[in-house]
């Protein structure tokens, strides 16, 4: 398990390159209660489509850096995959990924598989509406 | 019947209208108050950690009025604190009112009560009130989505900054750009602020619920 730093630019060359059918993005930190009550239902959703192609790009705004903290939740929650730590300028970093967004933390976006920004939210986010999202990205219509 | 149903046409459209000029000068939900725009609720009396209450018309200097909206809890106020007190002191003294707001629900975030509000202002030395919204509804009514953020109006009472403190949450030293005394020293100076609008990450608001 890997926390690698990266600018805005390069969290969306990221999310390109996933070549995933629905990308899920999300800005947390560990000591952003939201955040950490928010990113096992996201692990939970990742869990249940990753088989349909699903992934997650995990951004940590921690200011620690090397990120200790991050580390050892990330390892807690089970991510075993490549997340990020957000580096340079708050400002650009915001701007870049998505100018609706204010700065607030958690942030999540899902992207389709063609790249495409389909939905954003700013604060936390109920397992209900990632899953619903999620499968409506996917194509799937709810049962 | 026809005239009936132009009647009911009419009186929906006035509605929108109506309801759509009531908020124009209202931030949508998530989206700051505009700038230029007044301060909502200026006259609603908040209770500081000095036990007095004030609102935000009764806090406002000669040169205008600096609303932060705050907390105790999150740690990129933890990691402001210092600047907002230093800055917060600094620019009451040089007539610029200053109010800092908490308007988290303490049943969400214990860290954030009346009680703890009283500690850090008295830690901190703030010399300006730090007062409970008590309903969140200040915090709804200009749009603040985070903590800390940053609200000034000119001594024409219009929004002329809006957003981070400066730009380096974890480092104080380590500032490039001090947006916030910059757009400060324009407004004490009569001149415009080189830059009107900034981002920073921060902790969202935790607003008590409105139908509580």
């Amino acid at each position: 398990m890997r926390i690698t730093p990266a600018t805005a630019d390069q969290i969306l060359q990221a999310i390109q390159h996933t070549r995933a059918n629905t990308t899920i993005v999300n800005v947390w930190a560990t000591w952003c209660q939201p955040c950490v009550e928010e990113f096992p239902d996201i692990m939970k959703v990742y869990e249940k489509y990753k088989g349909q192609g699903v992934r997650v790009v995990f951004i940590s705004a921690d200011f620690e850096n090397p990120p200790h903290d991050a580390e050892a939740f990330l390892k807690k929650q089970g991510v075993d995959f490549v997340t990020f730590l957000k580096s340079g300028k708050d400002m650009a970093f915001i701007n870049t990924l998505d100018p609706n967004w204010s700065g607030a933390l958690p942030a999540t976006w899902i992207y389709n598989a063609q790249g495409q920004k389909q939905h954003f939210w700013e604060g936390k986010v109920s397992l209900e509406q990632f899953e619903k999202t999620v499968r409506e990205t996917l194509g799937k219509r709810d049962s | 019947m026809k005239r009936y149903k132009w009647a009911l046409g009419f009186m929906a459209i006035a509605l929108i209208l109506g309801i759509g000029f009531m908020q124009g000068n209202k931030a949508e939900a998530g989206d700051g108050l505009k700038l230029g725009s007044k301060a909502p609720m200026a006259d609603v009396k908040m209770t500081a950690t000095d036990g007095k209450t004030y609102t935000i018309t009764s806090v406002k200097g000669k040169h205008g009025t600096l609303v932060i909206f705050s907390c105790n809890a999150c740690p990129w106020v933890k990691n402001w604190e210092d600047r907002i007190s230093e800055i917060g002191n600094a620019y009451q003294e040089k007539g610029v009112g200053v109010i800092v707001i908490n308007a988290n629900d303490p049943s969400r975030v214990p860290e954030d009560s009346y009680d703890e509000m009283v500690k850090r202002a008295k830690d901190k030395g703030f010399a300006f009130p730090y007062v409970v919204d008590e309903t969140s509804d200040i915090a709804r009514e200009f749009g603040a989505t985070r903590t800390p953020e940053v609200f000034l109006f000119d001594a024409e009472g219009s929004l002329v900054y809006h957003g981070a403190i400066d730009d380096n949450a974890a480092d104080a030293k380590a500032v490039e750009a001090h947006y916030l005394k910059e757009a400060l020293n324009a407004i004490v100076a009569g001149k415009p602020v080189p830059m009107a609008e900034t981002k920073a990450l921060g902790c969202t608001v935790k607003l008590r619920r409105s139908d509580s």
